[in-house]
């Protein structure tokens, strides 16, 4: 079948995308250097900034969290493809301050190379950063090692709390301390139903039967560990929730933060009746969900499926979820 | 021939480097279309721009500062995963000089082994896994012994870059563990990858650049 999408030369698709978000949302962010979107207003000099790096095709991820009290920037790739190390150490010379830059980068081989590249190249430069890396899918175990860990949504939430952290005056080793936590009890499973198409090539990025579902696909069709047979929302949401649950250590009294996020293709329909599964899980459990977001944050084209996100909370990483946020995507008043 | 590497011999070999890979530049890039993007033969003439740059005169320099200078300036090209990898290899390469400007085989041993340990900060790939350390590791392994048999540098050049030829050949056979071909997995099985084939026109280049001058 041939592709349909609203489309225009291939070639361009992340320079249209970023020129059209950033016209829609002109009062807060703004595109400099064909790839790198900023905050309209800078922050002041005096806060550590918040960097981050990764492909296009994941709208609104990761631009979409550009703003007051989460990113500062957003360095783009090309479509599901990492933006190579001279836009990134780009971006890390704009936000060049004495208080330092945390910059976070998810777990994908491309976004790691480059991003160790504009490292290298920033210490060269003498710059102060730190790189902190998310790697919270627990489809290959709980227990595997971080490097083989993707990274997933759970980098949206972080950017939030990291942002509240840096825009509190915190130092940026404080900062960085507070994102790590974040960092270290959050978990993700993706499930995929049905496969996206690659907008420049036209070809989809995996299969699956018809009848088949696949728990564990990464955010670009990466083979996941669990293929089976399509269960129900509820046995779907009953399978994650417990194995993310069990990953981030999570029981009675906890409080925890959820987001389920769609592939692109999934409906909100489906996203609302997992969540309600959750809910009866949670209260069964005697754990409080006390933040959660259903919607569209982080997709992968019109593929269909979720990634299901959880979060073990203390105090403080829930207050700075609940800080105010004027980011396009993450709107707290 | 001197039986030695020097500024002025390292530049001809660079220069012989850069010309082997603008010559395989759609080898490469049809190499990377059957198991990724396509793109590594543009890449790797980022690459091979970005020596050249360093190449003309400025003999003042020493050789630390050449390789160095190159490796940041790799670093910099915007040419997918090469770009980091192939910089650090370079600024590996750099490392080793710290002390001498004129290498003998011995000298040269310990500055390929010096390219892989910094390529090691970048990646973790083994050597089956169908990526460029397939032939990186047999070349550094001939460069060794001939290096403990007190070879010359021609002798050396030669086996390091036949080495890396056969290396390259054989990740036609092997699937992918590393690396975007990952993905592919049995896919990836029959088709030469193209970080192989780079780093082996790399090691011919150094080779030819080093004999006909």
């Amino acid at each position: 079948m041939t592709m349909k999408k609203f489309i225009n030369d291939p070639d361009n698709l992340t320079t249209e995308l970023l020129e059209g978000y950033c016209a829609a949302f002109p009062d807060r962010v703004k595109l400099v250097s064909e790839k790198i979107v900023l905050r309209a207003e800078p922050k002041d000099n005096s806060k550590v900034a918040l960097v981050t790096l990764g492909g296009a095709g994941h709208e609104p991820a990761l631009s979409g969290f550009v703003g007051p009290g989460m990113l500062d920037a957003s360095v783009v790739g090309d479509i599901f493809a990492a933006p190579g190390p001279p836009k990134v150490i780009e971006a890390l010379r704009l936000h060049h301050r004495d208080v330092g830059v945390l910059f976070v980068v998810l777990n994908h081989a491309g976004d790691i190379l480059s991003a160790k590249a504009a490292m290298q190249m920033a210490e060269k430069e003498g710059l102060n950063v730190r790189m902190l890396i998310t790697h919270e899918d627990i489809a290959p175990g709980a227990d595997a090692p971080a490097e083989d860990r993707r990274g997933l949504v759970g980098c949206l939430p972080l950017y939030k709390v990291a942002g509240a952290a840096a825009e509190a005056g915190k130092t940026l080793d404080e900062v960085y301390d507070i994102a790590n936590r974040f960092n270290e009890n959050m978990a993700t499973l993706a499930v995929a139903l049905k496969p996206a198409t690659h907008p420049q090539s036209g070809q989809e990025i995996f299969t699956l039967a018809d009848d088949e579902m696949e728990i564990g696909m990464g955010q670009h069709g990466e083979a996941g560990t669990g293929h089976s047979k399509m269960l129900s929302a509820d046995e779907t949401a009953e399978k994650m929730f417990t194995q993310l649950l069990a990953a981030v250590n999570a029981g009675s009294d906890d409080q925890i933060l959820v987001i389920l996020n769609g592939a692109g293709a999934t409906t909100q329909m489906e996203l609302f009746i997992v969540f309600r599964k959750l809910k009866q899980l949670a209260v069964e459990k005697r754990i409080n969900i006390v933040h959660a977001k259903v919607g569209e944050y982080l997709t992968v084209q019109e593929m269909a499926g979720f990634q299901m996100f959880v979060a073990k909370l203390d105090d403080e990483l829930l207050q700075m979820l609940k800080a105010p946020s004027k980011a396009p995507y993450w709107v707290v008043t | 021939m001197p039986d030695r590497i020097d500024y002025d011999i390292m530049v001809r070999m660079l220069s012989a480097v850069v010309r082997r890979i603008r010559e395989a530049k759609d080898t490469l890039s049809t190499l990377d279309a059957a198991t990724g993007d396509g793109d590594h033969g543009t890449a790797m003439c980022k690459i091979a721009y970005a020596i050249a740059q360093h190449l003309d005169g400025n003999s003042n320099d020493d050789l630390q500062s050449l390789l160095s200078t190159i490796g940041w300036s790799i670093m910099g090209t915007d040419s997918g995963s090469a770009g980091p990898l192939y910089g650090s290899w370079f600024l590996g390469l750099s490392e080793s000089c710290a002390n001498s400007d004129d290498f003998d085989t011995t000298g040269f041993a310990v500055m390929i082994e010096h390219s892989l340990s910094n390529l090691r900060n970048y990646t973790n790939a083994q050597p089956g896994g169908k990526t460029m350390i397939d032939a990186l590791c047999p070349a550094i392994d001939a460069v060794r012994k001939a290096a403990d048999e007190q070879k010359s540098l021609e002798d050396t050049l030669i086996s390091a870059a036949n080495a890396a030829e056969n290396g390259a050949q054989q990740t036609k056979n092997m699937q992918a563990s590393f690396g975007r071909a990952k993905n592919i997995g049995e896919r990836s099985i029959g088709h030469v990858d193209p970080g192989a084939a780079s780093m082996s026109i790399i090691f011919s280049g150094l080779k030819e650049g080093f004999i006909d001058g």
